[in-house]
């Protein structure tokens, strides 16, 4: 069996395992708030995989996040909130204007040829505004009142209402990372990467830059447009502020530096470990240390961790299980915390500090308990820092 | 790749520390078991001795919510958790609830919608609070009344502006301007303005695109009704100027222009927090001061640092100064919220709108329990719409369930005379010698 | 005429704090090829400071600065420091300023609660003045934030083109490594280079001290006119920024007599991207830095 069957199977697995886990609630009795938990972080691994797809292969920094989920949120919210549409024929919409609002800037910016990185980001951060202006100016979009999401009706098949936004979450979120991973293993992934190490040598091997870039950012756009339509119920009351503001593009540039750019998982790895952060210590009830420590974080990770924590993770896996269920099952043994949560963050958190440690020290615990093999710790950092993937 | 391993040590270290930090005061502790609170009858408190406090007893009744802690909203958020806290503490020293101590668990929804409504859903569904109260902000408002009607929650809340869509059967607003503030609040300005003897001829209108504001200038979007607009015109008053301006507004000149390019009589500012202020030193600046003026929903202590503030109007519930400080409980209860309010750092420490606001829907919960005599949402919330509150600032209140729970407009006029606000209209709960002064 | 005037005369002048605020941001990113978003922080910090210099011990707003100016220059010194040891890239500086653009203004919240704060007109005397030329006003506050943005402007033109440091930043910029080897200290470039900027930075705050209300959510409101002036100006830019701002403060400015107040963010963004299309080295790339 091929790895690419094995890992295809492998989400099958997955997607469906957690698919589950809302029949598990009665048997389980857990709190219904840890699906809304969940779906939080499918969110978020759907925005930073997503985005991942065009700035992390291509190279190519997008600030552009906040304005395709904006798209997304304000096509499905203007198509039932004010036109009265089905919630699930509105979703699909929201994806495709969205990625229709990519791939015209997409045949706008990449057609100029003095276009630099950073002159894209910020042309991407632009449009962003341009389309919180537009939406603000016409009363037929918002006009400034805000729309009204609550009491959207969704599907009865997909269950109850929080069950219902967990399971369409989960298939988006499904969708953005096979969606990555098969990109990723693909010809489209290779040319991609090529043009993040060097456009023009990528075009002189005939890898059809245009073309690539614009596949990359359709995706993006589309899958975030779609989950922001998604969301827009989750919001409740849509209004421009809310929608268009810093956050959506600042978090994802945030998950995934941290998980590593370079991998599909690790815009996952990323959301995960920072959507747990941030709630716990929201639920700690540190209002204004939360803020600290997510800055203060931001620093130290990016500057000690260059390729993210996942090839890490990846590098040392045995170590990772080890020390995450390590400390999983002791936790929920010792019934340190009220939430499990709480546990799984606390097994995360250990797991990423055991990963930030330097090779140098794993050679000395090596050492200490009699297992030396002389050089080969580093030689293979070495190695995989060089490639990286 | 030394640097590299240093980093990384630092990393690993600095991660360790603010863990360990942030969870030190949060996790652990009580369990939440369910055994049933002991119900001895609250005893009555000796009025001599402050020493003499009455013990709640009991395991205590947990109430949930979330406030804007940080984020766009913190501002006004502080005055609501100042003002929730002296309530829970006077609420415990009286005896409780039901006998039972009260305990106040608060979210900070970082002034985001979707925030609140997962908050919302991990207090009622994780936390298991046997309450829960509302949070600030419209937009967190809405979203977390969502949540509490899908549990069956009752819902007071205190500064929804969106009144027309909100129509859950057991949500109790505190916000009191009744269902239709884009007519009833203009007129009661308007009203006042002609009680001055001599009405404008011409108005002029600044709107924030803010959602609350944009309402009480247009009215309900898709519908005729109108706002303060149309109300205006009906009047006769020709309106010489209706411009919006985004939240964010960062240069106000341009703004400034327009209103003296139009020079109204009367200039209506739908605006809130710091557009009055900005928008007054705006005019300053060019040399400009219409004859009179309205704010709609001012952050109150910037405005009366502001030179050519002198005379704008607003609308209040609540001011400190007789008749409202007539009642000695009001009295007492407003100088424990200004002293909380001193002590969270907040730099304007008067009770107004928020701050009673906020204070009636707590009262809105604990009579609900009071009156079913049990915790059980349904028979709370029949209970509050049959029998109605009594409240300490906003009076008697009717909750009537074909106005969507809303009751009449109990706003009055408020303006800026010597440096200081003071009602002025309607006349009856007028500061003493005080009177609406304008003159076009 | 006289409402256009008068809105093309606010539009200049605002413009001159526009490029106040954004000269750090760019003469960083031009010259050090560090994109440092704290810069906003200090814009805001700096606006606080003077607040609470001028409430709590009666000084003039305008003599703060004397004690400003100093106090940032060293923060910028010692941000550049922290940015050499920590070898962070362009890349990864715009995320790390962006995690200490956050601790930052959370510093500053529990400081100074998030509540409103202005310094009030008994202790600020500039707040409304204005000079009046016929019917139109040009605001006192506005115009020395224009006036100081013109004289860095010219400042650093001559600086960069007429002095030794100026082309040893010059050197810097196009390459660090060749610069060493002709005997400049890249890092003692940059540092000053960096002092400066945040010194800068600074100064735009004490004019929004003097000219506006204060709360910590005032930082990201920026992030748009400032990245809009920073491109059209140029990067490491100065006079550029300056042109720049008069631009988008007069476009706004008509825009929004012309259309109303909406409509002026709108017409600032679409002059962003038409510049990011069609000129995205700058206005006057002749005289850049990088």
């Amino acid at each position: 069996m091929t790895g690419r069957a094995r890992t295809l199977i492998g989400f099958v697995v997955v997607g469906t395992a957690l698919g589950l886990v809302p029949n598990l609630e009665e048997i389980l009795t857990f709190p219904r708030f840890y699906l809304i938990f969940l779906f939080t972080i499918f969110f978020w691994v759907a925005q930073a995989s997503s985005w991942n797809i065009l700035t992390g292969y291509s190279g190519y920094f997008s600030f552009g996040q906040g304005a395709f989920y904006g798209v997304g949120v304000y096509t499905a919210s203007v198509l039932v909130g004010k036109h009265g549409w089905s919630f699930i024929t509105a979703l699909p919409i929201a994806g495709v204007v969205a990625g229709a609002t990519g791939l015209v800037l997409g045949l706008v910016v990449f057609r100029v040829r003095r276009l630099t990185g950073e002159i894209f980001a910020l042309t991407t951060l632009a449009v962003a505004f341009v389309l919180a202006s537009v939406a603000r100016l016409s009363p037929s979009i918002d006009g400034g009142t805000g729309i009204f999401m609550t009491g959207t009706a969704v599907p009865e098949v997909l269950g109850e209402f929080t069950t219902a936004v967990y399971r369409l979450t989960l298939l988006i979120a499904l969708v953005a990372v096979v969606t990555a991973y098969l990109i990723h293993d693909s010809r489209l992934g290779w040319g991609l990467f090529a043009i993040r190490d060097d456009e023009a040598v990528a075009s002189g091997l005939g890898v059809p830059t245009f073309r690539y870039k614009m596949i990359a950012l359709g995706a993006n756009a589309s899958l975030a447009g779609l989950m922001g339509g998604l969301w827009s119920i989750q919001l409740g009351f849509v209004t421009i502020d809310d929608v268009f503001n810093i956050r959506v593009p600042l978090f994802v540039i945030l998950m995934s530096v941290l998980g590593g750019m370079r991998h599909w998982m690790g815009p996952v790895v990323g959301a995960v470990i920072i959507t747990t952060l941030a709630d716990r210590l929201n639920s700690a009830g540190l209002a204004d240390v939360n803020q600290i420590v997510i800055g203060g974080m931001l620093v130290v990770l990016a500057l000690a961790v260059r390729e993210g924590v996942y090839v890490r993770m990846r590098r040392r896996w045995g170590t990772t299980a080890i020390t995450f269920f390590g400390v999983l099952v002791v936790t929920i043994v010792l019934g340190i915390n009220e939430s499990l949560i709480s546990d799984f963050a606390y097994a995360m958190v250990a797991t990423v500090v055991v990963m930030l440690l330097p090779e140098r020290a794993w050679d000395q615990i090596r050492r200490f308990f009699g297992r030396r093999e002389p050089g080969a710790g580093d030689e293979r950092a070495e190695g995989l820092t060089r490639t990286g993937s | 790749m030394r640097q590299h391993r240093r980093w990384s040590y630092m990393a690993v270290i600095t991660t360790l520390a603010l863990i360990a930090a942030a969870c030190g005061d949060g996790e652990g502790g009580a369990t939440s078991t369910l055994a049933p609170g002991t119900t001895g009858a609250p005893q009555t408190t000796e009025a001599e001795t402050d020493t003499e406090t009455t013990a709640a007893t009991g395991e205590p009744i947990r109430i949930g919510g979330t406030l804007a802690l940080t984020g766009v909203f913190a501002a006004t958020a502080a005055i609501h958790q100042a003002t929730g806290e002296v309530f829970v503490e006077r609420l415990n020293e009286s005896g409780g609830l039901l006998g039972r101590p009260v305990e106040w668990v608060l979210l900070d929804d970082e002034s985001t919608p979707d925030l609140a409504a997962a908050a919302y859903e991990r207090l009622i569904t994780e936390d298991e609070v046997d309450l829960v109260i509302g949070p600030y902000g419209t937009g967190n408002i809405t979203a977390a009344m969502a949540v509490a009607q899908r549990y069956g929650y009752v819902f007071p809340h205190h500064t929804a502006s969106l009144t027309y869509a909100y129509n859950y059967e057991c949500h109790f607003s505190s916000w009191s301007t009744g269902l239709h503030p884009n007519i009833t609040n203009p007129n009661l300005l308007y009203d006042a303005i002609e009680s001055s003897g001599t009405p404008p001829e011409t108005i002029g209108f600044v709107v924030n695109e803010f959602p609350g504001t944009m309402f009480i200038s247009y009215g309900q979007p898709d519908t005729d009704e109108g706002g303060a607009v149309a109300e205006a015109e009906k009047r006769g008053w020709e309106v010489v100027l209706d411009v919006t301006f985004p939240i964010a507004t960062s240069d106000w000149g341009p703004i400034a222009a327009q209103i003296k390019d139009a020079d109204p009589d009367f200039l209506f500012i739908a605006g809130l927090g710091l557009d009055a202020p900005n928008i007054i030193n705006a005019m300053q600046t060019i040399d400009y001061q219409p004859a009179g003026m309205f704010v709609q929903w001012p952050a109150p202590g910037p405005l009366l640092g502001t030179e050519g503030a002198d005379g704008i109007m607003s609308v209040t519930i609540f001011e400190e100064h007789p008749p409202f400080t007539d009642d000695p409980e009001a009295v007492e209860v407003a100088a424990d919220i200004s002293q909380a309010l001193a002590d969270s750092g907040v730099p304007y420490t008067k009770v107004e709108t928020q701050a009673a606001a906020s204070w009636t829907a707590w009262e809105y919960l604990q009579q609900a329990a009071e009156g079913a005599g049990s915790l059980d949402q349904e028979a709370m919330c029949n209970w509050l719409i049959e029998n109605g509150a009594d409240t300490l600032f906003h009076g008697n209140i009717e909750f009537f369930p074909d106005q969507q729970n809303y009751y009449e407009d109990l706003s009055k006029i408020k303006q800026v005379q010597d440096g200081d606000w003071w009602v002025v209209y309607p006349s009856e709960f007028a500061a003493p010698d005080r009177s609406v002064i304008y003159s076009p | 005429m006289g409402l256009l005037a008068q809105g093309i005369v606010s539009g200049v002048l605002v413009g001159g704090l526009y490029a106040l605020m954004s000269l750090g941001i760019s003469l960083s990113w031009g010259a050090l090829k560090i994109i440092n978003l704290a810069h906003f922080a200090f814009i805001l910090l700096s606006a606080y400071l003077v607040y609470q210099l001028t409430v709590s011990f009666g000084l003039d707003p305008l003599l703060t600065i004397l004690i400003i100016l100093p106090l940032f220059f060293l923060v910028g010194v010692l941000m550049q420091l922290f940015f050499h040891l920590a070898r962070v890239d362009e890349f990864k500086s715009l995320i790390v300023s962006f995690g200490l653009l956050i601790i930052f203004q959370s510093l500053i919240q529990t400081t100074w609660s998030a509540d409103f704060r202005r310094i009030g007109s008994a202790l600020n005397p500039y707040e409304t003045e204005s000079f009046f030329i016929g019917s139109v006003a040009f605001p006192l506050a506005q115009l020395m934030a224009f006036v100081s943005a013109l004289l860095i402007a010219g400042a650093m033109y001559l600086l960069f083109t007429r002095t030794y440091f100026g082309k040893a930043v010059r050197a810097v910029a196009q390459d660090p490594e060749m610069a060493r080897a002709f005997g400049v200290d890249p890092r003692r470039v940059a540092v000053i280079l960096s002092g400066l900027s945040t010194a800068f930075s600074a100064l735009a705050g004490v004019f929004i001290a003097i000219g506006q209300t204060l709360f910590p959510g005032l930082a990201v409101g920026w992030f748009g006119i400032v990245f809009s002036v920073v491109i059209l100006g140029g990067l490491g830019n100065a006079l550029g920024a300056v042109v720049a701002g008069v631009i988008i403060g007069v476009a706004a400015g008509v825009a929004t007599i012309l259309w109303g107040p909406l409509a002026a963010p709108l017409v600032t963004f679409l002059i962003l991207i038409g510049a990011l299309l069609f000129r995205p080295e700058g206005l006057l790339t002749t005289r850049s830095v990088a």
